[in-house]
Protein backbone atom coordinates (compact mmCIF):
# COMPACT_ATOMS: atom_id res chain seq x y z
CA UNK A 1 0.00 0.00 0.00
CA UNK A 2 2.72 2.66 0.79
CA UNK A 3 4.47 1.44 -2.18
CA UNK A 4 1.42 2.30 -4.21
CA UNK A 5 1.08 5.56 -2.72
CA UNK A 6 4.75 6.55 -3.26
CA UNK A 7 4.75 5.51 -6.45
CA UNK A 8 1.58 7.76 -6.87
CA UNK A 9 3.65 10.48 -5.63
CA UNK A 10 6.55 9.89 -7.86
CA UNK A 11 4.33 9.97 -10.85
CA UNK A 12 2.22 12.81 -10.49
CA UNK A 13 4.58 15.18 -8.26
CA UNK A 14 6.74 16.41 -11.46
CA UNK A 15 3.39 17.20 -12.87
CA UNK A 16 2.03 20.02 -9.98
CA UNK A 17 3.53 23.19 -10.70
CA UNK A 18 5.37 24.17 -8.33
CA UNK A 19 5.61 27.87 -7.68
CA UNK A 20 9.77 28.23 -7.33
CA UNK A 21 9.46 31.31 -9.18
CA UNK A 22 8.82 32.97 -5.51
CA UNK A 23 12.15 32.45 -4.36
CA UNK A 24 15.20 34.22 -5.89
CA UNK A 25 18.44 32.82 -6.87
CA UNK A 26 20.22 31.45 -3.49
CA UNK A 27 23.88 32.27 -3.06
CA UNK A 28 24.94 28.84 -1.83
CA UNK A 29 23.35 26.52 -5.05
CA UNK A 30 25.55 23.48 -5.79
CA UNK A 31 26.39 21.71 -8.75
CA UNK A 32 27.29 18.00 -7.81
CA UNK A 33 29.42 15.97 -10.40
CA UNK A 34 31.89 13.41 -10.04
CA UNK A 35 35.70 13.88 -9.28
CA UNK A 36 37.56 15.96 -11.34
CA UNK A 37 41.00 14.66 -11.19
CA UNK A 38 39.99 10.88 -11.60
CA UNK A 39 37.05 9.68 -12.04
CA UNK A 40 34.75 11.99 -14.43
CA UNK A 41 34.19 10.99 -17.99
CA UNK A 42 34.84 12.72 -21.36
CA UNK A 43 30.55 12.90 -21.68
CA UNK A 44 29.64 13.82 -17.95
CA UNK A 45 32.38 16.44 -18.20
CA UNK A 46 30.89 17.86 -21.16
CA UNK A 47 27.39 18.11 -19.76
CA UNK A 48 28.51 19.34 -16.92
CA UNK A 49 30.02 22.28 -18.81
CA UNK A 50 27.36 22.74 -20.42
CA UNK A 51 25.58 23.69 -17.46
CA UNK A 52 28.15 25.30 -16.12
CA UNK A 53 28.23 27.66 -19.07
CA UNK A 54 24.81 28.57 -19.24
CA UNK A 55 24.41 29.08 -15.56
CA UNK A 56 27.50 31.91 -16.14
CA UNK A 57 25.41 33.34 -19.15
CA UNK A 58 22.75 33.85 -16.77
CA UNK A 59 24.91 35.38 -14.48
CA UNK A 60 23.65 32.46 -11.38
CA UNK A 61 26.41 31.94 -8.75
CA UNK A 62 26.79 28.22 -8.57
CA UNK A 63 29.25 26.13 -6.72
CA UNK A 64 30.70 23.23 -8.39
CA UNK A 65 31.09 20.07 -5.55
CA UNK A 66 32.76 16.75 -6.59
CA UNK A 67 31.13 14.04 -5.50
CA UNK A 68 32.05 10.41 -6.47
CA UNK A 69 28.78 9.44 -6.30
CA UNK A 70 26.92 11.93 -7.77
CA UNK A 71 25.62 9.65 -10.63
CA UNK A 72 23.47 7.81 -7.79
CA UNK A 73 22.64 10.98 -5.82
CA UNK A 74 21.30 12.35 -9.34
CA UNK A 75 17.53 12.43 -9.25
CA UNK A 76 17.31 11.11 -12.75
CA UNK A 77 20.91 8.81 -12.58
CA UNK A 78 22.38 11.54 -14.84
CA UNK A 79 25.10 14.30 -14.03
CA UNK A 80 25.25 16.87 -13.82
CA UNK A 81 22.50 18.25 -10.93
CA UNK A 82 21.92 21.03 -9.35
CA UNK A 83 20.71 21.52 -5.60
CA UNK A 84 18.77 24.50 -5.29
CA UNK A 85 16.73 25.44 -1.95
CA UNK A 86 15.10 22.75 -1.33
CA UNK A 87 14.87 21.51 -5.08
CA UNK A 88 17.42 19.26 -6.70
CA UNK A 89 17.29 19.18 -10.93
CA UNK A 90 19.23 17.52 -13.16
CA UNK A 91 20.33 17.47 -16.67
CA UNK A 92 20.20 20.77 -18.96
CA UNK A 93 16.61 20.62 -20.39
CA UNK A 94 14.98 20.19 -17.00
CA UNK A 95 17.40 22.85 -15.54
CA UNK A 96 16.82 25.58 -18.32
CA UNK A 97 13.13 25.26 -17.32
CA UNK A 98 13.82 25.44 -13.99
CA UNK A 99 16.18 28.57 -14.38
CA UNK A 100 13.09 30.03 -16.64
CA UNK A 101 10.55 29.07 -13.98
CA UNK A 102 12.71 31.28 -11.51
CA UNK A 103 12.97 34.33 -14.16
CA UNK A 104 15.93 33.73 -16.07
CA UNK A 105 15.77 32.99 -19.76
CA UNK A 106 18.56 33.38 -22.75
CA UNK A 107 16.21 32.51 -25.06
CA UNK A 108 13.00 34.93 -24.90
CA UNK A 109 14.28 37.03 -27.58
CA UNK A 110 13.93 34.36 -30.59
CA UNK A 111 10.92 34.40 -32.10
CA UNK A 112 8.96 30.61 -32.86
CA UNK A 113 11.11 29.54 -36.07
CA UNK A 114 14.60 30.20 -34.37
CA UNK A 115 13.06 28.53 -30.92
CA UNK A 116 12.65 25.67 -33.13
CA UNK A 117 15.80 25.67 -34.54
CA UNK A 118 17.83 26.05 -31.47
CA UNK A 119 15.76 23.15 -30.32
CA UNK A 120 16.96 20.98 -33.28
CA UNK A 121 20.10 22.27 -33.19
CA UNK A 122 20.41 20.96 -29.97
CA UNK A 123 19.05 17.85 -30.44
CA UNK A 124 21.60 17.58 -33.14
CA UNK A 125 24.24 17.36 -30.33
CA UNK A 126 22.71 15.04 -28.55
CA UNK A 127 22.24 12.77 -30.86
CA UNK A 128 25.76 12.88 -32.68
CA UNK A 129 28.23 14.29 -30.34
CA UNK A 130 27.32 12.96 -26.95
CA UNK A 131 26.47 9.99 -28.85
CA UNK A 132 29.65 9.58 -30.16
CA UNK A 133 31.49 10.59 -26.62
CA UNK A 134 29.67 7.81 -25.12
CA UNK A 135 30.73 5.13 -28.07
CA UNK A 136 33.95 6.18 -27.86
CA UNK A 137 34.08 5.95 -23.88
CA UNK A 138 32.48 2.64 -23.84
CA UNK A 139 32.21 1.07 -26.79
CA UNK A 140 35.83 1.44 -27.97
CA UNK A 141 38.42 -1.56 -26.91
CA UNK A 142 41.57 0.66 -26.84
CA UNK A 143 39.60 3.69 -24.83
CA UNK A 144 37.68 1.27 -22.42
CA UNK A 145 40.68 -0.66 -21.54
CA UNK A 146 43.31 2.10 -20.94
CA UNK A 147 41.00 5.24 -19.68
CA UNK A 148 36.96 4.14 -18.53
CA UNK A 149 37.20 1.56 -16.66
CA UNK A 150 39.85 3.00 -14.71
CA UNK A 151 38.77 6.13 -14.45
CA UNK A 152 34.92 4.72 -13.83
CA UNK A 153 35.67 2.22 -10.85
CA UNK A 154 38.78 4.38 -9.49
CA UNK A 155 36.88 5.57 -5.79
CA UNK A 156 35.96 1.95 -5.46
CA UNK A 157 37.66 -0.84 -3.63
CA UNK A 158 37.86 -4.20 -5.69
CA UNK A 159 36.24 -5.90 -6.97
CA UNK A 160 33.25 -3.19 -7.20
CA UNK A 161 35.19 -1.02 -9.08
CA UNK A 162 35.42 -3.77 -11.86
CA UNK A 163 31.78 -4.83 -11.16
CA UNK A 164 30.05 -1.22 -11.68
CA UNK A 165 32.48 -0.72 -14.61
CA UNK A 166 31.52 -3.74 -16.68
CA UNK A 167 27.69 -2.92 -15.74
CA UNK A 168 27.92 0.30 -17.07
CA UNK A 169 29.66 -0.85 -20.27
CA UNK A 170 26.76 -3.47 -20.84
CA UNK A 171 24.28 -0.95 -20.02
CA UNK A 172 25.27 1.69 -22.53
CA UNK A 173 26.20 -0.86 -25.15
CA UNK A 174 22.43 -1.91 -24.94
CA UNK A 175 21.84 1.37 -25.52
CA UNK A 176 23.77 1.77 -28.48
CA UNK A 177 22.62 -1.39 -30.29
CA UNK A 178 18.31 -0.13 -29.63
CA UNK A 179 19.53 3.41 -31.37
CA UNK A 180 21.21 1.31 -34.42
CA UNK A 181 24.93 2.44 -33.57
CA UNK A 182 25.61 -0.99 -32.39
CA UNK A 183 27.27 -2.21 -35.37
CA UNK A 184 29.37 1.18 -36.28
CA UNK A 185 32.50 1.25 -36.46
CA UNK A 186 34.56 3.80 -34.56
CA UNK A 187 35.30 5.55 -38.57
CA UNK A 188 31.97 5.62 -38.93
CA UNK A 189 31.22 7.10 -35.60
CA UNK A 190 33.85 9.88 -36.63
CA UNK A 191 32.41 11.05 -39.52
CA UNK A 192 29.29 11.32 -38.03
CA UNK A 193 30.66 13.91 -35.84
CA UNK A 194 32.43 15.53 -38.64
CA UNK A 195 29.47 15.73 -40.07
CA UNK A 196 27.76 17.40 -36.85
CA UNK A 197 30.94 19.42 -36.53
CA UNK A 198 30.39 20.67 -40.14
CA UNK A 199 26.95 21.59 -39.92
CA UNK A 200 27.56 23.52 -36.10
CA UNK A 201 30.28 25.23 -38.21
CA UNK A 202 28.02 26.52 -40.96
CA UNK A 203 25.30 27.62 -38.52
CA UNK A 204 27.55 29.35 -36.79
CA UNK A 205 29.12 30.94 -39.32
CA UNK A 206 30.53 34.39 -38.66
CA UNK A 207 28.63 35.20 -35.79
CA UNK A 208 29.88 35.36 -32.44
CA UNK A 209 26.88 33.21 -30.70
CA UNK A 210 24.66 30.85 -32.63
CA UNK A 211 21.62 33.39 -32.51
CA UNK A 212 24.19 36.23 -33.24
CA UNK A 213 24.78 38.47 -30.54
CA UNK A 214 23.53 36.93 -27.34
CA UNK A 215 24.15 33.09 -26.31
CA UNK A 216 21.78 30.74 -25.92
CA UNK A 217 21.86 27.51 -23.96
CA UNK A 218 22.46 26.05 -27.51
CA UNK A 219 25.32 27.85 -27.41
CA UNK A 220 26.31 26.30 -23.81
CA UNK A 221 25.56 23.06 -24.89
CA UNK A 222 28.07 23.42 -28.24
CA UNK A 223 31.06 24.80 -26.34
CA UNK A 224 30.46 22.07 -23.21
CA UNK A 225 30.89 19.60 -25.70
CA UNK A 226 33.27 20.87 -28.17
CA UNK A 227 35.83 22.41 -25.15
CA UNK A 228 35.48 19.20 -23.32
CA UNK A 229 36.25 17.38 -26.82
CA UNK A 230 39.31 19.65 -27.34
CA UNK A 231 40.75 19.74 -24.05
CA UNK A 232 40.05 15.97 -22.54
CA UNK A 233 43.47 13.48 -23.43
CA UNK A 234 42.33 10.38 -25.22
CA UNK A 235 43.91 7.28 -26.56
CA UNK A 236 44.21 8.81 -29.79
CA UNK A 237 43.43 12.42 -30.91
CA UNK A 238 41.22 11.98 -34.12
CA UNK A 239 38.21 12.89 -32.49
CA UNK A 240 40.08 16.45 -31.39
CA UNK A 241 41.34 16.46 -34.99
CA UNK A 242 37.70 16.40 -36.43
CA UNK A 243 36.59 19.45 -33.82
CA UNK A 244 39.89 21.36 -35.46
CA UNK A 245 39.01 21.35 -38.57
CA UNK A 246 36.75 23.96 -38.14
CA UNK A 247 38.29 27.78 -36.96
CA UNK A 248 35.15 29.28 -36.36
CA UNK A 249 34.43 26.59 -33.72
CA UNK A 250 37.80 27.21 -32.30
CA UNK A 251 37.11 30.97 -32.14
CA UNK A 252 33.75 30.48 -30.71
CA UNK A 253 35.04 28.02 -27.36
CA UNK A 254 38.00 30.53 -27.03
CA UNK A 255 35.35 33.52 -26.94
CA UNK A 256 33.37 32.08 -24.48
CA UNK A 257 35.67 30.20 -22.16
CA UNK A 258 37.81 33.93 -21.76
CA UNK A 259 34.49 35.63 -21.55
CA UNK A 260 32.49 33.60 -19.29
CA UNK A 261 35.10 31.75 -16.91
CA UNK A 262 37.77 34.35 -17.18
CA UNK A 263 40.94 32.77 -18.19
CA UNK A 264 43.38 35.03 -19.44
CA UNK A 265 44.75 32.37 -21.78
CA UNK A 266 42.92 29.67 -23.24
CA UNK A 267 44.40 26.42 -22.55
CA UNK A 268 42.83 24.54 -25.87
CA UNK A 269 46.30 24.23 -27.53
CA UNK A 270 45.94 23.89 -31.51
CA UNK A 271 49.20 21.41 -31.64
CA UNK B 1 20.95 4.16 -67.31
CA UNK B 2 22.80 1.63 -64.84
CA UNK B 3 21.36 -1.13 -63.73
CA UNK B 4 17.95 -0.96 -61.62
CA UNK B 5 17.97 -0.14 -58.39
CA UNK B 6 15.59 -2.41 -56.30
CA UNK B 7 14.08 -1.41 -52.99
CA UNK B 8 12.57 -4.25 -50.86
CA UNK B 9 10.17 -2.65 -48.29
CA UNK B 10 6.28 -2.77 -46.35
CA UNK B 11 3.76 -2.57 -48.10
CA UNK B 12 0.96 0.38 -48.02
CA UNK B 13 -2.49 1.08 -47.09
CA UNK B 14 -4.80 3.46 -45.70
CA UNK B 15 -3.87 5.54 -48.72
CA UNK B 16 -0.07 5.33 -48.43
CA UNK B 17 2.42 3.74 -50.20
CA UNK B 18 3.80 2.25 -47.18
CA UNK B 19 2.64 2.35 -43.96
CA UNK B 20 6.63 1.69 -42.66
CA UNK B 21 8.00 5.32 -41.76
CA UNK B 22 11.62 4.43 -42.86
CA UNK B 23 10.39 2.30 -45.89
CA UNK B 24 8.40 5.56 -46.79
CA UNK B 25 11.24 7.99 -46.21
CA UNK B 26 13.06 6.29 -48.61
CA UNK B 27 10.41 6.00 -51.38
CA UNK B 28 9.56 9.93 -51.24
CA UNK B 29 13.31 10.45 -51.69
CA UNK B 30 13.66 8.82 -54.78
CA UNK B 31 10.59 10.58 -55.46
CA UNK B 32 11.80 13.94 -55.19
CA UNK B 33 15.49 13.05 -56.47
CA UNK B 34 13.95 11.28 -60.06
CA UNK B 35 16.17 8.10 -58.40
CA UNK B 36 14.28 5.51 -60.90
CA UNK B 37 13.86 2.53 -57.91
CA UNK B 38 11.70 -0.90 -58.46
CA UNK B 39 10.02 -1.09 -55.47
CA UNK B 40 9.45 -4.55 -54.37
CA UNK B 41 6.45 -4.53 -51.60
CA UNK B 42 7.47 -7.52 -48.94
CA UNK B 43 4.97 -10.02 -49.39
CA UNK B 44 3.87 -13.34 -47.28
CA UNK B 45 6.24 -15.80 -49.46
CA UNK B 46 9.49 -16.66 -48.02
CA UNK B 47 10.83 -14.57 -51.01
CA UNK B 48 13.55 -11.62 -49.47
CA UNK B 49 14.51 -10.85 -45.74
CA UNK B 50 12.53 -8.84 -43.72
CA UNK B 51 15.30 -7.71 -41.12
CA UNK B 52 16.49 -4.10 -41.48
CA UNK B 53 13.75 -3.20 -43.80
CA UNK B 54 13.82 -1.15 -46.74
CA UNK B 55 16.81 -2.75 -48.19
CA UNK B 56 18.64 -1.27 -51.57
CA UNK B 57 20.03 -3.80 -53.93
CA UNK B 58 22.17 -2.73 -56.45
CA UNK B 59 24.33 -4.53 -58.60
CA UNK B 60 27.16 -4.71 -56.59
CA UNK B 61 26.04 -4.75 -52.98
CA UNK B 62 23.34 -3.93 -50.62
CA UNK B 63 22.42 -1.36 -48.21
CA UNK B 64 20.04 -0.61 -45.18
CA UNK B 65 18.94 1.53 -42.96
CA UNK B 66 17.59 4.91 -44.86
CA UNK B 67 20.46 7.47 -43.79
CA UNK B 68 22.73 5.44 -45.76
CA UNK B 69 20.47 4.39 -48.60
CA UNK B 70 19.97 8.31 -49.24
CA UNK B 71 24.14 8.79 -49.04
CA UNK B 72 24.09 5.72 -52.05
CA UNK B 73 21.47 7.80 -53.89
CA UNK B 74 23.03 11.33 -53.69
CA UNK B 75 26.59 9.62 -54.40
CA UNK B 76 24.91 8.25 -57.66
CA UNK B 77 23.92 12.05 -58.51
CA UNK B 78 20.61 11.62 -57.71
CA UNK B 79 20.35 14.27 -55.37
CA UNK B 80 17.55 16.31 -53.94
CA UNK B 81 19.20 19.13 -51.97
CA UNK B 82 21.75 20.61 -54.49
CA UNK B 83 19.87 23.91 -54.29
CA UNK B 84 20.14 23.98 -50.46
CA UNK B 85 22.35 26.60 -49.07
CA UNK B 86 25.45 25.45 -46.39
CA UNK B 87 22.83 26.34 -43.74
CA UNK B 88 20.29 24.70 -44.83
CA UNK B 89 22.15 21.98 -45.19
CA UNK B 90 22.79 21.79 -41.63
CA UNK B 91 19.23 23.12 -40.53
CA UNK B 92 18.25 19.62 -42.52
CA UNK B 93 20.66 17.56 -40.16
CA UNK B 94 19.44 19.26 -37.21
CA UNK B 95 15.51 18.75 -38.13
CA UNK B 96 16.23 15.11 -38.67
CA UNK B 97 17.96 14.82 -34.82
CA UNK B 98 14.74 16.57 -33.61
CA UNK B 99 12.69 14.19 -35.47
CA UNK B 100 14.39 11.21 -34.21
CA UNK B 101 14.43 12.30 -30.52
CA UNK B 102 11.04 13.65 -30.19
CA UNK B 103 8.70 12.42 -32.53
CA UNK B 104 9.73 9.39 -33.14
CA UNK B 105 9.51 7.30 -29.62
CA UNK B 106 5.66 8.71 -29.85
CA UNK B 107 5.33 6.83 -33.24
CA UNK B 108 6.83 4.11 -31.94
CA UNK B 109 5.02 3.57 -29.12
CA UNK B 110 1.38 4.54 -31.18
CA UNK B 111 2.31 1.54 -33.55
CA UNK B 112 3.79 -0.95 -31.55
CA UNK B 113 3.06 -0.26 -28.12
CA UNK B 114 -0.28 0.84 -27.27
CA UNK B 115 -1.57 -2.43 -27.01
CA UNK B 116 -5.24 -1.46 -28.50
CA UNK B 117 -3.56 -0.27 -31.14
CA UNK B 118 -1.02 -3.16 -31.81
CA UNK B 119 -3.22 -5.81 -31.38
CA UNK B 120 -5.86 -4.61 -33.31
CA UNK B 121 -3.84 -2.59 -36.00
CA UNK B 122 -0.56 -3.43 -36.58
CA UNK B 123 -0.03 -7.01 -35.72
CA UNK B 124 -2.29 -8.15 -37.86
CA UNK B 125 -1.46 -6.01 -40.73
CA UNK B 126 2.37 -7.03 -40.69
CA UNK B 127 0.95 -10.52 -39.92
CA UNK B 128 -0.52 -11.22 -42.71
CA UNK B 129 2.46 -9.91 -44.78
CA UNK B 130 4.48 -12.82 -43.12
CA UNK B 131 4.61 -16.02 -44.08
CA UNK B 132 3.76 -18.63 -41.25
CA UNK B 133 5.34 -19.40 -39.11
CA UNK B 134 6.94 -16.27 -39.20
CA UNK B 135 3.68 -14.14 -38.81
CA UNK B 136 3.78 -15.40 -35.63
CA UNK B 137 7.17 -14.32 -34.01
CA UNK B 138 8.21 -10.93 -35.95
CA UNK B 139 5.38 -8.76 -35.08
CA UNK B 140 5.86 -9.85 -31.24
CA UNK B 141 9.63 -9.07 -31.88
CA UNK B 142 9.24 -5.96 -33.61
CA UNK B 143 6.85 -4.47 -31.04
CA UNK B 144 9.68 -5.63 -28.23
CA UNK B 145 12.03 -4.06 -30.02
CA UNK B 146 10.32 -0.62 -30.25
CA UNK B 147 9.72 -1.10 -26.37
CA UNK B 148 13.32 -1.20 -25.62
CA UNK B 149 14.55 1.15 -27.74
CA UNK B 150 11.82 3.98 -26.08
CA UNK B 151 12.99 3.00 -22.44
CA UNK B 152 16.21 3.01 -23.52
CA UNK B 153 16.56 6.29 -24.75
CA UNK B 154 13.66 7.66 -22.37
CA UNK B 155 13.65 5.56 -19.37
CA UNK B 156 15.48 6.28 -16.22
CA UNK B 157 17.56 3.49 -14.39
CA UNK B 158 17.31 1.64 -12.47
CA UNK B 159 13.42 1.20 -12.99
CA UNK B 160 12.91 1.31 -16.96
CA UNK B 161 9.31 1.83 -15.85
CA UNK B 162 7.09 2.93 -19.40
CA UNK B 163 4.04 4.69 -17.51
CA UNK B 164 6.32 7.45 -16.26
CA UNK B 165 7.86 7.47 -19.53
CA UNK B 166 4.24 7.59 -21.58
CA UNK B 167 3.62 11.19 -20.82
CA UNK B 168 6.71 12.42 -21.30
CA UNK B 169 7.00 11.17 -25.26
CA UNK B 170 3.81 12.63 -26.07
CA UNK B 171 4.54 15.81 -24.87
CA UNK B 172 7.62 15.93 -26.45
CA UNK B 173 5.57 14.65 -29.63
CA UNK B 174 3.22 17.39 -29.87
CA UNK B 175 5.48 19.91 -28.84
CA UNK B 176 7.82 18.53 -32.03
CA UNK B 177 5.07 18.47 -34.54
CA UNK B 178 3.91 22.37 -33.10
CA UNK B 179 7.57 23.27 -33.78
CA UNK B 180 7.46 21.92 -37.49
CA UNK B 181 3.98 23.63 -38.32
CA UNK B 182 5.78 26.46 -36.86
CA UNK B 183 9.05 26.49 -38.80
CA UNK B 184 6.85 25.09 -41.94
CA UNK B 185 4.44 28.25 -41.81
CA UNK B 186 2.55 28.47 -45.37
CA UNK B 187 4.93 27.38 -47.67
CA UNK B 188 4.61 24.44 -49.58
CA UNK B 189 7.94 22.92 -48.53
CA UNK B 190 10.75 23.10 -45.82
CA UNK B 191 13.05 25.11 -48.41
CA UNK B 192 11.16 27.20 -50.49
CA UNK B 193 9.32 25.03 -53.75
CA UNK B 194 11.36 22.17 -54.10
CA UNK B 195 11.30 19.44 -51.72
CA UNK B 196 14.44 18.24 -50.24
CA UNK B 197 15.80 15.37 -47.80
CA UNK B 198 14.10 16.91 -44.80
CA UNK B 199 10.69 16.95 -46.35
CA UNK B 200 11.22 13.23 -47.57
CA UNK B 201 11.75 12.48 -43.67
CA UNK B 202 9.14 14.81 -42.10
CA UNK B 203 6.39 12.88 -44.66
CA UNK B 204 7.92 9.61 -43.86
CA UNK B 205 7.23 9.93 -40.07
CA UNK B 206 4.17 12.25 -40.57
CA UNK B 207 2.42 10.34 -42.89
CA UNK B 208 1.70 6.83 -41.35
CA UNK B 209 0.59 8.88 -38.34
CA UNK B 210 -1.74 11.13 -40.47
CA UNK B 211 -3.21 8.11 -42.67
CA UNK B 212 -3.63 5.22 -40.39
CA UNK B 213 -6.99 4.85 -38.63
CA UNK B 214 -5.80 3.59 -35.22
CA UNK B 215 -8.19 2.95 -31.99
CA UNK B 216 -6.19 5.21 -29.88
CA UNK B 217 -5.55 8.47 -31.54
CA UNK B 218 -4.28 10.95 -29.21
CA UNK B 219 -1.03 12.01 -31.74
CA UNK B 220 -2.98 11.65 -34.40
CA UNK B 221 -5.73 14.11 -33.06
CA UNK B 222 -3.13 16.70 -32.35
CA UNK B 223 -1.77 16.49 -35.52
CA UNK B 224 -4.91 17.04 -37.09
CA UNK B 225 -5.56 20.06 -35.89
CA UNK B 226 -1.73 21.38 -37.46
CA UNK B 227 -3.53 21.84 -41.17
CA UNK B 228 -0.10 22.82 -42.89
CA UNK B 229 1.45 19.69 -41.93
CA UNK B 230 -1.72 17.63 -42.98
CA UNK B 231 -1.83 19.83 -46.00
CA UNK B 232 1.93 19.28 -46.71
CA UNK B 233 1.41 15.08 -46.47
CA UNK B 234 -1.44 15.35 -48.78
CA UNK B 235 0.18 17.45 -51.35
CA UNK B 236 3.00 15.33 -51.80
CA UNK B 237 0.91 12.36 -51.54
CA UNK B 238 -1.31 13.69 -54.29
CA UNK B 239 1.70 15.46 -56.74
CA UNK B 240 4.08 12.37 -56.09
CA UNK B 241 2.43 9.14 -55.23
CA UNK B 242 -0.56 9.66 -57.53
CA UNK B 243 -1.85 5.68 -57.67
CA UNK B 244 -4.67 4.38 -59.12
CA UNK B 245 -5.43 1.12 -57.05
CA UNK B 246 -7.96 -1.07 -57.40
CA UNK B 247 -9.94 -2.54 -54.48
CA UNK B 248 -7.60 -3.69 -51.43
CA UNK B 249 -9.92 -6.41 -50.42
CA UNK B 250 -8.69 -8.69 -53.48
CA UNK B 251 -7.26 -12.39 -52.49
CA UNK B 252 -5.82 -14.97 -55.14
CA UNK B 253 -4.93 -18.18 -53.82
CA UNK B 254 -2.74 -19.26 -56.53
CA UNK B 255 1.02 -18.33 -57.21
CA UNK B 256 0.06 -15.22 -59.41
CA UNK B 257 1.01 -12.00 -58.84
CA UNK B 258 -1.71 -9.39 -59.50
CA UNK B 259 -0.13 -5.89 -61.17
CA UNK B 260 -2.37 -3.43 -58.78
CA UNK B 261 -0.82 -0.46 -61.73
CA UNK B 262 1.85 1.92 -61.97
CA UNK B 263 2.65 4.97 -59.89
CA UNK B 264 3.02 7.97 -61.85
CA UNK B 265 5.80 9.74 -60.86
CA UNK B 266 5.52 13.77 -61.28
CA UNK B 267 8.51 13.53 -64.14
CA UNK B 268 6.40 10.76 -66.00
CA UNK B 269 8.59 7.78 -65.44
CA UNK B 270 6.67 4.87 -63.92
CA UNK B 271 7.70 1.58 -61.59
CA UNK B 272 5.26 -0.66 -61.17
CA UNK B 273 3.93 -1.75 -57.76
CA UNK B 274 4.46 -5.46 -57.65
CA UNK B 275 1.22 -6.49 -55.65
CA UNK B 276 1.34 -9.64 -53.47
CA UNK B 277 -0.02 -12.87 -53.07
CA UNK B 278 -2.91 -11.86 -50.68
CA UNK B 279 -3.86 -14.12 -48.19
CA UNK B 280 -5.26 -12.90 -45.08
CA UNK B 281 -4.61 -15.30 -42.12
CA UNK B 282 -7.61 -14.49 -39.14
Amino acid sequence: MCLLIWLVIDIFLPCVPVSTAAEPWPENATLYQQLKGEQILLSDNAASLAVQAFLQMCNLPIKVVCRANAEYMSPSGKVPFIHVGNQVVSELGPIVQFVKAKGHSLSDGLDEVQKAEMKAYMELVNNMLLTAELYLQWCDDATVGEITHARYGSPYPWPLNHILAYQKQWEVKRKMKAIGWGNKTLDQVLEDVDQCCQALSQRLGTQPYFFNKQPTELDALVFGHLYTILTTQMTNDELSEKVKNYSNLLAFCRRIEQHYFGKGSSSIRLS
Amino acid sequence: MAAPLELSCWGGGWGLPSVHSDSLVVMAYAKFSGAPLKVNVIDNTWRGSRGDVPVLTTEDNTISQPAKILNFLRKQKYNADYELSAKQGADTLAYIALLEEKLLPAVLHTFWVESDNYFTVTKPWFASRMPFPLSLILPGRMSKGALTRILLTRGEPPLYHLREVEAQIYRDAKECLNLLSNRLGTSQFFFGDMPSTLDAYVFGFLAPLYKVRFPKVQLQEHLKQLSNLCRFCDDILNSYFRVSLGAFSCVNRNEQQIDFGEVHSHDSTTCKLIAPDWRYSK
